[in-house]
């Protein structure tokens, strides 16, 4: 064994090489303060590991980006834990650098002859912020796209050179398939080389040198191994312990595909990017104009880390460098915290948070289904989906009038600027919620809406006397028939004898209802309550008029003969999706609210498509997965 | 570090052959330039391969192209639609959009906020806020426009009401065609700079 041995050191040498790289001398012993270069190298490893394994799954494009991306994470075996490996340990190496960093200066392990070595590892940082930035987007969701479009739109600001580089980092003028495929290629392939090749020199001029031992020397000279690699093992195991936690309690998020149409007002940049986000915030810095804070006043800093070591010469220099380099991390700390600090008391960010989150849920929801993803990418699965489009719709459209649930649709408050505010100048911002002046519809066509207008008639749609118009009012609630027969037969309805005869004719009237997703109708009430609306007959009275005098229902299945004329509107597939889009286009029509009706129509306001989507989320007809989404206002 | 000392005692500037110096210094030139050419070669096709996007004639833009009129112009909605009141209403606008390889028929490529004046005039920006390229939004209660990225803020005529952003929104030519079909001239401007550079027709 030990002569096989022998020969296969002879061919190789790798003994010399062995001893060469494991018996480097540590003076005063081995120390937990030398670690950060070894977790950085290993958190770098991790990245090519896991890097690799995500690339044989990952298709970059912009119809297959976000699709393979949720593909990995959501349906391929141990996908979320590879990829969630690669997000965090992404985050933990800019981390450990900002420590190794630290570390480095205020250790003077800069200064001669190490100056070429700190130089190096300038160069690597740089390498390292190069992949963060290209990784993000590479999922090709709403994040990473409009976080990254600030980046490159920073890049574009850059003098003479700027636009010529945003034309040729994004592959054209605006983000496509060849932004993609140039990000792949710098973040898998140009930016991986180059850090290897940095790397290997940064570590042989660090050994060429030799750790710079910090006095005074607490324990006789050691070597690497094992005492010093034993530290940096354990410290790499903490990191990724860390990482792992990160990866099982809160995993890699994939927001909704990425669509230049549908703005995202949640856009902001991986955390550790949120000091500069906030330092372009300030107003007397964008005074100087965008190039000023976004790239000027970074690129001075970096120039103050490239003198360091000149600097470093004199021992005020070296002070100097240490003083700034915790200036500069308390800034960037403090930059950090109120950035945090002041999204979370934004409302509008946090409903904007609130809402990125369900559509990313929904659109992976939408993608499970047995139809899957169509071949034109999962962008059109949300553009389709009317309960992503519907409240959108609703809020441009209706909520001047209407509410959802008490808001506009969207789960914002309708708002208009209080009248006192007007006379003490605009900065003070005051807001009253605005009162709805038409019906609530968050529960239109359902047996508690039915129930509410046949007891309650005036109550349900009390709303109508905001109106500006008070004729709408005096039409509908002082003067109107239903308002009417609703208030002579609350009384005789709400009888504790007649529950099941209210009950019946609910079940009648949810029959006709289009609304989907209610329980299933019980049949027999439903006939129960047919005999009601043609005879008006409860288990304890008669109602004062019959339903079907004024109103028309589908006639039971059994009958032959078509809808019979009514004079008030026409209850057959009341809240169904044909109903809603005739309804929606003119609500003036006899079938409808004839001459009573007092809300404009739209069928020149609406395009085919949004009226359809829109009456489709009020009818309840899009997709519902069995796994409920979050709670939320839907 | 070197392990074999026999090896130490060569550098490349001594390495002379046999036959004398005038030879070598001609073999070391004529290697020089060979490894120079090899390298050079693929490295600058591939750049100038790498240098597309900034080489390659796209077709002219401009004329009645996908769904635009001769003048440029895309219809975006019926008058009817954006409010009497002059409140802004956001509109999503559609082109044929080419993508690399692939063209797309009649997707949303922007948004634009229409805004009716008392005259009866139309005004549209572009959505796209100056500053970064984020989407500014609408809010009603301060009458104004808000950019969630930054904070910019722009009055209803689109002036800039902080100094975030470095211009004004962008505002783009309408036309109403026949009193009933509101048509806007869609552009996108380079996001950060004081003048508009359009980027995209």
């Amino acid at each position: 064994m030990t002569s096989l041995i022998d020969w296969f050191d002879s061919r190789t040498g790798y003994r010399h090489l062995l001893r060469e790289v494991l018996l480097e001398p540590v003076p005063g012993g081995a120390r937990w303060r030398y670690v950060w270069g070894s977790t950085l190298v290993f958190t770098f490893a991790v990245q090519v590991i896991t890097g690799l394994f995500l690339w044989t799954a990952y298709s970059p494009s912009a119809q297959t980006a976000w699709e393979s991306v949720y593909f990995i994470q959501d349906v391929m075996s141990y996908g979320w834990l590879v990829r969630g490996i690669h997000h965090y340990s992404a985050q933990a190496m800019v981390v450990l650098m900002a420590l190794h960093l630290i570390q480095v200066i205020v250790d003077g392990a800069y200064r001669a002859p190490r100056e070429i070595n700190f130089w190096l590892g300038l160069i690597l940082m740089q390498i390292v912020f190069g992949l963060a930035l290209t990784g993000y987007l590479l999922p090709w969701d709403q994040k990473g796209y409009y976080a990254t479009q600030v980046s490159t739109e920073i890049m574009g600001a850059a003098p003479v050179v700027g636009p010529l580089l945003q034309q040729l980092v994004q592959g054209g003028a605006k983000y496509g398939h060849h932004t993609l495929t140039r990000f792949f290629a710098m973040h898998a392939g140009f930016l991986p080389a180059a850090l290897m090749l940095f790397l290997v020199l940064h570590v042989y001029m660090f050994r060429r040198h030799g750790l710079t031992v910090r006095s005074p020397q607490r324990r006789p000279e050691t070597t690497f191994w094992p005492d010093q690699v034993l530290r940096d093992a354990v410290a790499c195991l903490g990191v990724l312990a860390v990482v792992l936690l990160c990866v099982i309690f809160k995993g890699a998020d994939l927001s909704a595909p990425a669509d230049p149409s549908e703005p995202y007002s949640a856009a902001r940049p991986e955390w550790y990017f949120l000091f500069l986000f906030r330092f372009l915030k300030f107003q007397q810095v964008e005074h100087y104009g965008l190039a000023f804070g976004a790239i000027y006043v970074p690129t001075a800093i970096l120039v103050v880390f490239v003198l360091m070591p000149l600097v470093g010469r004199w021992k005020a220099g070296h002070a100097f460098n240490v003083f700034f380099v915790f200036v500069l991390m308390a800034g960037i700390a403090g930059l950090t915290g109120l950035a945090i600090y002041e999204d979370r008391r934004n409302a509008d960010f946090q409903l904007a948070v609130n809402e990125a989150d369900r559509s990313g849920e929904r659109a992976v929801q939408l993608a499970r289904r047995p139809e899957m993803i169509p071949v034109a990418g999962a962008v059109t699965l949300l553009r389709d989906d009317p309960l992503s489009q519907g409240p959108k719709i609703f809020a441009a459209n209706c909520s001047s009038c209407h509410r959802y649930n008490e808001t506009d649709g969207t789960g914002r408050k309708v708002t208009v600027a209080a009248k006192e505010s007007a006379s003490q100048g605009s900065s003070v911002e005051s807001r009253v919620e605005a009162p709805a002046t038409a019906a609530d519809l968050g529960n239109l066509g359902s047996r508690e809406w039915i129930r509410s207008v046949l007891v309650d008639f005036k109550n349900h749609f009390a709303p109508l006397r905001n109106a500006v118009d008070k004729k709408v009012p005096e039409d509908l609630l002082d003067n109107g028939e239903m308002a009417d027969w609703s208030e002579t037969n609350k009384g005789m309805l709400t009888d504790p004898a007649n529950k099941e005869s209210l009950d019946a004719l609910v079940e009648l009237l949810a029959s006709q209802s289009g609304r989907f997703a209610q329980t299933p109708e019980q049949k027999a009430l439903v006939e129960q309550g047919r005999k009601i609306f043609e005879t008006g007959t409860l288990a304890k009275g008669k109602l004062s008029a019959n339903c079907v005098d004024c109103h028309s229902i589908a006639p039971a299945a059994a009958k032959k003969g078509g809808v019979k004329e009514s004079s008030a509107p026409a209850l057959a597939g009341y809240g169904s999706v044909d109903w809603l889009t005739r309804f929606i286009a003119d609500p003036g029509r006899p079938e409808n609210y004839g001459e009573h009706n007092h809300m404009p129509a739209f069928k020149n306001q609406l395009s085919a498509r949004e009226s359809d989507l829109l009456a489709r989320w009020l009818a309840g007809d899009y997709y519902r997965s069995s796994a409920p989404i979050t709670a939320a206002a839907h | 570090m070197p392990a074999d000392p026999a090896q130490n005692d060569r550098s490349l500037a001594d390495a002379a052959p046999a036959s004398g110096p005038r030879r070598s210094f001609l073999a070391k030139a004529l290697a020089f330039l060979t490894a120079g050419v090899l390298m050079t070669l693929p490295t600058a096709a591939g750049l100038a391969f790498f240098l597309d996007p900034l080489l390659r004639k796209r077709g002219a833009s401009g004329g009645a192209v996908g769904r635009r009129d001769a003048d440029g112009f895309l219809p975006v909605t019926p008058l009817a639609a954006i409010p009497a009141d002059g409140r802004p209403q956001i509109f999503t606008v559609y082109d044929d959009s080419v993508d690399a390889w692939n063209k797309f028929a009649n997707q949303p490529v922007g948004r634009v906020f229409l805004r009716r004046l008392p005259d009866g005039s139309v005004t549209a920006f572009n959505v796209r806020c100056p500053h970064l390229g984020c989407a500014v939004d609408y809010r009603p209660a301060q009458s104004d426009y808000l950019c969630p990225c930054h904070m910019s803020a722009f009055g209803l005529d689109g002036q800039k009401k902080n100094e975030i952003p470095p211009r004004d929104l962008d505002s783009l030519e309408v036309k109403v065609k026949d009193k009933s079909e509101v048509w806007v001239r869609y552009e996108v401007f380079k996001a950060g700079t004081p003048d508009r550079i359009v980027v995209s027709g």
